[in-house]
């Protein structure tokens, strides 16, 4: 491999991870507010959260990515191949984050709820105060978990043309003729980044471990 | 001072469980200052009582009057906002038997979070009221350190002192020994004994019969959701009226 395709090789990289960031950093939350809406048991948004949630969770990332690249175009909503691309990994990955804000929501000690009651705290207060720093404590190695499975199943937008970290090695190696030099090197680097997110898991546990003995 | 208003008053509250019918038509007068037992074999509905006071849980039918005020749900019978049902809690402290800590709280920020978030104290203020109390209950030393390292009795001390910081006109202790090792049981008694000498309102349900002896000015026997004898101390344990308390005693014997 040349410079140049080192260089469309970074360059795949980057789409990835930005495309990846984005949907992550957007995921999280709103997994929250999804997991927690479909647990309000406020009357049919919380059952249509359920059935998004299971949609969401059935839908292969292939299927989802043409869905809204070729079919919003249909209803007049026109929309480019990495928006498509970021909003499906995005939608995506909420579904699955949205399951597991659910679990530690609802695995949350009573016990310390009754405590803020007691003392006159209200339901936002608690939420605010009590429960969300303990739960992101709690749900950080899963939701960690999910964000590296959404880098490593990114490639599926490409199939409306974008050019990650995967598909750019088909560029080279149509350049180069030599499939495996781009594809070992695609590989390392999908590896460096994951090796990245759970360092910075580490770092996060870390800061937490201080009162979770 | 027989026409004084009750600190704290239940008229005949009810609560079933499904088909469990767990408490039957209790009332109870708490006067000011004073400290009053709930005993009771496992079951009987104390705890499920203690807890109708503050409505964590929502009695079916019947008053809670703080300072003759209602709790929970107005004259009309209707429940009251979640705003003016923490107001009333705010002027109740509880105690519970597993601690209920903050884990990702100091010992400080345990004590002073209510009082800040809730009453609108300063920072400044809150703390130096927290540090009084935690030298009360012993463990000034302990204030940046986090539950996960206190023992027992320490956790139970901190929760004593974060329902204390409200200044409450009343607290209700629910079993608030019965989840500590025997030798850390005293430390957590004493404090409490403090309290009571002190002029604290107290109701305490537990099953620590000197503690109910020598500190209460009432004990209350409950047995299958009802209060079975309401007596001085004196008279519950020394002359038990009713064939039911008589054998829950003899087994304290």
């Amino acid at each position: 491999m040349t410079g140049t395709e080192l260089q469309m090789l970074l360059s795949g990289a980057w789409t990835t991870v930005w495309i990846s960031a984005i949907a992550i950093v957007g995921g999280v939350p709103l997994g929250l507010v999804l997991g927690l809406g479909r647990v309000a048991g406020i009357p049919v948004l919380s059952q249509l959260l359920a059935l998004y949630i299971s949609i969401g969770r059935a839908t292969p990332l292939v299927t989802l990515v043409l869905l809204l690249f070729v079919g919003l175009p249909v209803v007049g909503i026109n929309i480019d191949a990495v928006t498509a691309g970021v909003l499906t990994l995005l939608l995506n990955t909420a579904t699955f984050n949205a399951e597991i804000w659910r679990s530690v929501y609802q695995s949350f000690p009573r016990g310390q709820i009754e405590a803020a009651q007691a003392v006159g705290m209200q339901k936002g207060a608690i939420f605010r105060r009590i429960m969300l720093p303990q739960m992101s404590v709690a749900a950080l190695p899963g939701l960690m978990n999910e964000a590296t499975l959404l880098v490593k199943a990114s490639p599926a937008i490409a199939v409306i043309g974008i050019v990650d970290l995967t598909r750019v090695t088909d560029r080279i190696s149509a350049r180069t003729y030599e499939p495996l030099p781009p594809i070992i090197a695609a590989g390392i680097i999908y590896m460096i980044i994951i090796a990245g997110m759970v360092r910075l898991q580490r770092v996060l546990e870390k800061r937490a471990a201080k009162w979770s003995a | 001072m027989p026409d004084a208003v009750p600190a704290l008053e239940a008229r005949h509250i009810s609560k079933t469980f499904g088909e469990l019918e767990v408490l039957r038509d209790i009332s109870l007068v708490v006067n000011p200052g004073d400290t009053i037992s709930v005993l009771g074999p496992s079951g009987s509905g104390k705890s499920t009582m203690l807890r109708c006071l503050n409505f964590l849980e929502t009695p079916d039918r019947g008053q809670v009057l703080l300072a003759g005020e209602p709790v929970g749900r107005r004259a009309d019978g209707r429940l009251v906002s979640d705003k003016e049902l923490a107001k009333s809690r705010a002027r109740m402290g509880m105690v519970f038997q597993s601690f209920n800590l903050w884990p990702h709280f100091t010992v400080l920020q345990n004590v002073i979070e209510a009082p800040t978030k809730v009453l609108g104290l300063s920072k400044d203020e809150a703390v130096a009221r927290a540090e009084g109390l935690l030298a009360k209950v012993g463990l000034a030393d302990k204030r940046d350190v986090y539950p996960f390292a206190l023992s027992g009795g320490q956790k139970q001390r901190v929760a004593i002192a974060r329902a204390l910081c409200m200044k409450p006109d009343v607290l209700l202790f629910d079993e608030p020994t019965s989840a500590l090792d025997p030798e850390l049981v005293g430390e957590v008694l004493a404090v409490m004994r403090d309290l009571a000498k002190e002029g604290m309102t107290m109701v305490v349900v537990t099953h620590e019969m000197g503690f109910a002896r020598d500190v209460c000015d009432e004990v209350v026997f409950m047995d299958r959701g009802v209060v079975v004898e309401h007596a001085p101390p004196a008279e519950f344990f020394g002359n038990p009226k009713t064939e039911r308390a008589q054998r829950f005693l003899s087994r304290y014997a």
